[in-house]
Formats: structure tokens, sequence, C-alpha cells
């Protein structure tokens, strides 16, 4: 899934300064996993704001509402309307839902709510983690199931550096050392032997921008 | 606050399926846990016509199937009971006028089945006479049970409020000798119920019975009972059998001054009748009970009674189950004493039925429709003991209500059969699920000591009071009152999964989460945590929770006094404390204006917010101490949302210092000294901008 974070308040009102009529609009899918922009993080929100808009004496008019998936136009059909009404869009989406609000209502200025972050997962409540670039390129098959593009911070497919110590990455002590992790893990699996080949240069072609798909 | 009544076409908790009147057992409890004593009365009275009575000497079916039972100890549901009555402002009972429908009904006996039949016909429009030959109505519960568990006053209570509702109780009134069926239905009465009870106690054919001092029991409590006169009892009484009613004689005999009592009874302990609470009243007394023993002969000399020689009881039943006593004729014991009282069953006295075409079956018993009551004569009907045999006070009070059902029905010309309502009960508890429920200790019932008991006829318990009756209700599970899952809202995040600190919520074999109703335990953790706000608590809505912040504000702020504080306070311990709704009343300043909530998990971010948002200069939440606290880890989880709100009011630049948060340190604690710790920050407060 996608993670993102809401954006400091003082960054969101901020951003909205110059609107009166704001529709905040929350994301049912990844945004509301990662607790950033959900149904209940959008009444927070809104009723943040709308604690703010006093102090600061000025009217300001909060819509809210969530669809199920901001980065699909037909779930934005719904929203027609109240994009109508506001001055601005408030997305709790990540990038990819605030750019198809964009696309779809293209009269309309769309702020984003959220820092979108990473591709990850979570590992106990309330924490997550990143997991994947999006490299284009996959050899989790080659390094036991633990990609060192997304885990070291350095990215390096033939690792570890010099750096680590005990097991721990020298950019962040706190962290696992990825290379170490897919050492062990490789140890499990019996399958040491996989570090005695070295890893041909990457590819980063792959991951040139903008990339697309077709079925 | 909405009522937390039974919610049509849901598994129902097991207290209220067992009840054989159906009394929304869990609504009740729930609301005396939340301090609303009159919601409790009301939920009481809404099913029970004899609440004063049920709360004493009910058998309670209902805790021994309580959920609680299953991880330490049953709720003391009746006790509770008595609590309401005996503390809730009931209101006026509702005088009712006579409807256009009405029909004469005449209910020949006013024990709790007949009184049940009449006040349910009567709430119906209809006009009730009962007919009652003692010269006071409550049937057995005033005939039959002693004044130590059943005071006068209160059996008083439950019958002026029956007539109340316009039933006429004719006192001195004897079905066969003042009255006749026949005659009755010359008076027009369209409709007759007989609730004559069980009013003959069976006597035993052994050697001695004839001998002075030996009483039978029925006859025994209706004279200590009705204070007929002053009954000389021996100083050594022996009471043959093991049932309630066994029981009662024992227990009035002490009280009469007998030095020692004896019960006798077929049974092995474990298999005796009487409830095993009684059992264990009459131990503590004194009474010794001599189980697996029967009569062979009462022994006496010079015409009195001077002992009773008894065989062994090898088995009551016999291989099919039937009463069948078989005895060791070889294992023969005396017990000595100078009077005997007989309390092995009783039976029923059908003599006015002589002249009568009304049908009796082979047993010679009433010939009843087992669906409708009805008799083979049409308009009559029989119910109570009468009907069913040997029973409790509530089942025979369920039996009046089924009877006044088919008379409603018969009397406006309905088929008689309706097929009671399907229930459904709530399973239960899974074993993983007990585990993580905290134990919570019963509150004890007060009660005199036995010295005192023994010398008179004073009412053993004493009954709770306010804060050990909150303490007791918050021990209810509220099972399947928990929360509601809206399974199209939910994003799949799985927070509830993780988050439950049972264990609840599981995921599915489709990849859905299923939060199990019946094993919820209703504390509201994953419900302000739901990012999708996908899970609600059916007793405690976000929309309900803003509409009490937002009258609480309105309330404190026609004082004009600043700051106006708002207080988020666990209801739980503010009604444990003491009189609250007194305190909040009389002693609370006028710009503090309270919220109690069940269990401060039940908080969001959102209600915080909105408190301010509609002009709080101040909010505080106060929590119970946590080992007190029915729920496990509400403190942290009301901390993080208090933390995220405060964030939120620094950085909106109200100041994160005008929330607060504490757990009383005890339960004890005086409501003046957490008003002090309420007062005094919120004095140093500066009013609300948003509030000019």
């Amino acid at each position: 899934m996608i993670v993102g974070k809401q954006k400091p308040l003082p960054e969101i009102r901020e951003m909205i300064a110059d609107y009166g009529n704001i529709l905040i609009l929350g994301c049912g899918t990844c945004a509301t996993v990662c607790f950033a922009g959900g149904e209940r993080e959008v009444d927070i929100l809104a009723s943040s704001l709308g604690i703010a808009a006093k102090l600061e004496g000025k009217e300001r008019v909060t819509t809210k509402h969530t669809v199920k998936r901001q980065c699909e136009w037909e779930f934005l059909d719904e929203i027609e309307e109240k994009v109508k009404q506001a001055d601005a869009v408030l997305s709790l989406g990540c990038g990819v839902g605030v750019q198809a609000i964009a696309e779809r209502f293209p009269e309309i200025p769309v702020l984003p709510g959220l820092d979108t972050l990473f591709m990850g997962m979570p590992v106990e409540e309330g924490v997550w983690v990143e997991r994947c670039v999006g490299c284009g390129n996959c050899i989790l098959n080659q390094t036991g199931g633990i990609c060192p593009i997304a885990r070291c911070p350095k990215g390096l497919i033939n690792g570890p550096c010099g750096g680590y110590r005990d097991g721990k990455c020298e950019v962040d002590p706190t962290r696992d050392c990825a290379w170490v992790l897919i050492y062990e893990r490789l140890k499990k699996m019996g399958r040491l032997d996989m570090l005695h080949t070295s890893q041909p240069l990457k590819d980063y072609s792959k991951m040139g921008h903008p990339r697309s798909i077709t079925r | 606050m909405p009522s937390v009544s039974t919610m049509q076409g849901e598994a129902q908790p097991p207290c209220q399926v067992t009840c054989p009147i159906h009394q929304d057992v869990r609504g009740y409890i729930v609301a005396v846990a939340r301090g609303e004593f009159s919601e409790a009365s009301k939920l009481i009275m809404e099913t029970n016509p004899l609440p004063s009575v049920c709360g004493m000497i009910c058998a309670h079916p209902c805790e021994t199937k309580c959920r609680r039972g299953q991880v330490d100890e049953p709720l003391s549901i009746m006790a509770l009971k008595r609590f309401v009555v005996e503390h809730a402002d009931h209101g006026s009972p509702k005088l009712q006028g006579e409807s256009e429908q009405g029909q004469k009904v005449a209910i020949i006996g006013s024990g709790p089945s007949g009184l049940t039949a009449a006040h349910d016909l009567a709430k119906m429009g209809h006009k009730v006479t009962v007919f009652e030959h003692e010269n006071a109505p409550g049937g057995a519960l005033r005939s039959g049970i002693p004044k130590y568990r059943l005071p006068r006053e209160v059996l008083q209570r439950d019958l002026e409020a029956i007539i109340a509702l316009g039933v006429e109780i004719k006192t001195n009134t004897e079905l066969g000798k003042d009255l006749t069926i026949g005659g009755l239905k010359n008076q027009g009465y369209r409709a007759i119920l007989i609730s004559t009870g069980l009013p003959l106690s069976r006597g035993l054919r052994v050697p001695g019975i004839e001998l002075d001092g030996v009483l039978l029991a029925l006859p025994f409590l209706r004279e200590v009972n009705l204070d007929r006169q002053k009954i000389q009892v021996g100083k050594r009484v022996i009471v043959i059998g093991g049932g309630n009613v066994a029981i009662d004689v024992a227990r009035s005999a002490l009280r009469l001054g007998a030095g020692r009592v004896h019960m006798v009874c077929l049974e092995a302990r474990e298999e005796m009748p009487s409830f095993p609470w009684e059992i264990e009243a009459a131990l503590e007394e004194g009474v010794q009970i001599y189980c697996s023993k029967g009569p062979k002969s009462i022994l006496g000399k010079d015409g009195q009674v001077t002992g009773l020689e008894c065989m062994r009881c090898t088995a009551v039943f016999d291989a099919e189950g039937r009463f069948n006593p078989s005895f060791d004729k070889g294992e023969v014991s005396v017990i000595d004493g100078d009077m005997v009282i007989i309390a092995i069953g009783q039976a029923s006295d059908l003599s006015f039925l002589k002249d009568s075409a009304i049908k009796l079956n082979e047993g010679g018993q009433l010939l009843l429709d087992a669906d409708t009551l009805a008799t083979s004569e049409e308009g009559i009907f029989a119910s109570g003991e009468v009907a069913t045999g040997p029973g409790s006070a509530v089942e025979a009070m369920a039996n009046g209500r089924k009877a006044a059902l088919s008379i409603a029905r018969y009397l406006t010309g309905r088929p008689l059969a309706v097929a009671p309502p399907a229930e459904i009960e709530l399973g239960e508890l899974s074993p993983q699920i007990i585990d993580k429920i905290k134990r919570l200790p019963k509150q004890q019932m007060p009660a005199l000591a036995v010295p005192e008991r023994v010398q008179n006829f004073v009412q053993v318990e004493l009954g709770y009071d306010r804060a050990s009756a909150v303490r007791e209700a918050r021990r209810c599970l509220s099972c399947g009152l928990g929360t509601e899952y809206i399974e199209e809202e939910c994003s799949t995040c799985l927070t509830c999964v993780r988050i439950c600190p049972y264990g609840v919520p599981i995921i599915t074999a489709s990849g859905s989460v299923d939060i199990r109703v019946d094993q919820c335990q209703a504390c509201g953790i994953c419900v302000n945590e739901c990012p999708a706000k996908a899970v609600i608590l059916k007793q405690y809505q976000d929309e309900e929770v803003i509409e009490r912040i937002t009258t609480a504000i309105a309330n404190a702020s026609r004082s004009g006094v600043r700051p106006l504080t708002v207080v988020f306070w666990c209801s739980f311990s503010a009604y444990a404390t003491g009189d609250f709704a007194e305190f909040v009343r009389t002693k609370c300043p006028s710009n503090i204006g309270i919220l109690t909530i069940p269990c401060v998990t039940k908080i969001g971010i959102i209600h915080l917010l909105k408190a301010f948002e509609l002009g709080a200069d101040k909010v505080f939440v106060v929590g119970c101490p946590e080992e007190y606290c029915p729920y496990k880890e509400s403190t942290s989880w009301a901390r993080r949302k208090v933390d995220r709100a405060k964030k939120i009011l620094d950085d909106v630049g109200l100041g994160a210092e005008r929330l607060e948060m504490f757990n009383l340190p005890n339960v004890d604690i005086e409501q003046e000294e957490v008003l002090f710790k309420i007062t005094q920050p919120a004095k140093q407060t500066q009013p609300d901008p948003l509030n000019g």
C-alpha cells in the first residue's frame, strides 16, 4: 500500500488561507489504512480548521466527504456537486489522488493535505515501513526476499558496505543493515551460495518517469 | 440519552432469554452502571408488574446464565433490581382509564400469576377484579413467604401500583364458598382466570402422623405469615422436606424460638430442590440438615411427638428418572424432637369445581390447552401453579402473562393461539476471550448478623447502596451491546484486529473482518481508532455525544461565569463516589458542564475538539483508577486521544493546556476533591477566544 502522512496543521492552514469554502476529501483506501486521510481524519481536520478559522476571525465553510479511492475517476463522480460549491479541494489522498482530482476537475484548485511517502506495510500497530521503491526490475528472488534498493539507504545491490556495525546501518544505527538481513535469511534458507555471484549493474532506466503500462 | 433497551431482531443476552418474563436485564443493569437509576426503573417496570417482590425473592435464573459467571461470578441481578426499586424515582403510576373495548375479567387468586394477568389486562384497558380468599392480597407471596425474605411493605408497594392501574381486589372472597364460576358469568365477567395456586400441603402416611405436634407446612406458614396467632413452636423442631418451603419453615421456626431445628430430606445435599442460597442461609443460622433420610415413623409419648425415626434413602429417583425413593430399611436413625412439620410438597385445591363442567385430566388436574391456557370451558383460563405445578414466582408471573394474552385475544374475538416470537440467544464466551477479561469481585450484599437474624422476622439482606450498586452493575459485560460493524465502510486496515485487548475481531475466510458481536466487551477502543468509522457503539454514538456536549455547554454558559468548563467524567467512578446526580445539582459550580461517559475509552478526539468548537474554555477528562476500570488499557488509549487533541489545540493556537486528563487516585475520593482538581487549574484559564 501507499503510505502517507498528514501535513502539519500550520502548513495546511497556510495552504488554505486564501479559500473560504473548502471541500475536505478523504480517501477510503491507502490513506485510510495509514491513518492519514480516512473519514475519521477528515472529521478531525475539519474540526481543527473550524477552530483555527474562528480564532483567525475568518468565515470558512468546510464540507466533508470521503470517497472509496481518489485515484479512480469513477469514484470521483459522486463529489461533482460538492466540488462545484467549493473554492478548493483539500485532498487527504496520496499524490496520485490529488492529481486524479485535478484532472477530473480542472477548474478547481486541489491542495495536498498529505505528504505521500512510500510503498510499505505496517510492522506493528501504528508503525509503517518502506518495503518497495517500484524500481521496475525486481531482484527479490536473489536477495532472500529482502529488497536492498528500498531497505539499504545506499541502495547497494552487492552489499553490505563497510559501514555496518553489529548488524546495524551506519546511516541510521537504529535500523538493521538490509544486507545483514539478506545474509541471515539466505543462511536460514541454506542458500548462502547465492551471495557468491555478484549482481550485474542494475538497469535504472526502468525507473525512469513517467512510467505506464497497458493491459 | 436513549434507552439501551432490547434491540429487535438481534441475538439477546442469556439473562433476558432465560428470564421467564424476558426482562431487559442488560438494559437496566447498564443504566445502573451509568447512574441512570430512573431509566433503569423504567426498563424494569416495562415488563415487570412485581418489581419490588422480584428484587427480593426472585429465583433469578438470569444469574445462573449470566456470562460474567464464565469469568468469575455472575452479577447480582436480583439485588440490583432491588436497588433500583428502592432508590430510583419511578414517577407516579399511570392511572388507566377504561378503554372502549374494555371487558370485565375475573381473576381468582392474587398470587404472582393472578396479579401479573391483572396488571397486563388492566394496562390493555380491561376492567379487572381479583378475588382473594385471604384477608389481604398476594397469595403465596403473603401467606407462604416469610417476612425476613419479603417484608410486607415491599409487597404492598407492588400491589398499590397494580391497584393504581384500576385493578379491583376483593379479599375474603373464596371461590366455591363466596362465589362460583357460574355466578361470576352471571355478573357479566366475560373471562375468568383461575390462578389459585397450590394451597394444600401434602401429608405423609407414616405411623405417628396423628400425634400432637405434627403440622403441615403451609398451614404453619400461613399462621406465621398472616399474623393470625402467635404460634408456639417446640424446642426441637424437625422439618421434613428439602425444598424451599421446608427451608422457609425451618428458618421461621428458628425465629419463633425453636432452640434447635433439624431438616430431614430424601435428597443428597446436591440434589436438594431448594435454592442453594436458601440452604446456605439456613445453615448459617444453625439449621441442621440431614440428607438422604426418609421418615419411617413419628415417635411419640403420651400422644405428643418425641422424635422422628428415619431410614436411609438410597435413591430418590428410579431408573426412569421418576420420583420413586428406595430405602435401606436396615439403616435406621432417630432424631429427637417435640414438633414435626411436614413440607414435602403442595397440591391444588379444585374442590370449587365439583359442580362445574370444567374438565380435569387423568391426574386430577385442570385440563388445559398448553399453548393458550384455556380450560375446557369457553372463557375460562387457568395460570400459575394450579396450571403448571410447583414453580417459582417469576414462572407463575410469566404464566399469568401468557394467560392475559390469551384472554385479551379471546375478548376481542381473535384466535387464541399465537406462536411466541423466536428468540436467538447470544452464544457463550470463547475461552480465549474469558482469559482476557478483567476479574472484578462481586459486591457483597450486606446482611444482618446471624444472632440478630434469628431473633425476629426482620429482613436479612440489607440491600446495596449507590456505590456498591454501581460497582456491581459495571461488572456487566453488556453482552451483545458492544460494537456494530459496518462492513461496507471498512477499509480492512485490520486496526481493530490488532488493538482489541480481548482479541474479538477476527479475519474471516473471505478476507473481511468480523467483530464478533457475541464476544465484544463494549469497551469502545476500536470505535475511536477505526480510521474509516466502520465501527460504532450501539449505546454511545457520536451524534448523541455531541448533542450532550452541546447541552452541557448551553447549560454551563447560562451562568455567565467563566471559565466555561466541560468535564468528561467516567460514569463508573462518578456514581461509585456517592450520589453524583445530587452533587452535580447542588455542589457543582454552574459554569461546569459534566458529561458522564461509560469509560474514557469511549471519548474520541472529535468529541474533545467539538467541546472547544462549541465554546468551552477548558476541558477535563476524568477516568477511573486504572485497576478499578472494568476494561483493559482504557487509560492509555484515552491518553493517546487527549495527547493528539492537545497537539491540535497547540497547532491551531488555542493552547494544549486547555485540555487535561487525570485518573481518580481511588474510588473513595470525595467528589469535592475531584472538583478542586477541576476548578483550580480552570481558574487560571483565559476565556476561550472562540467564545467571545
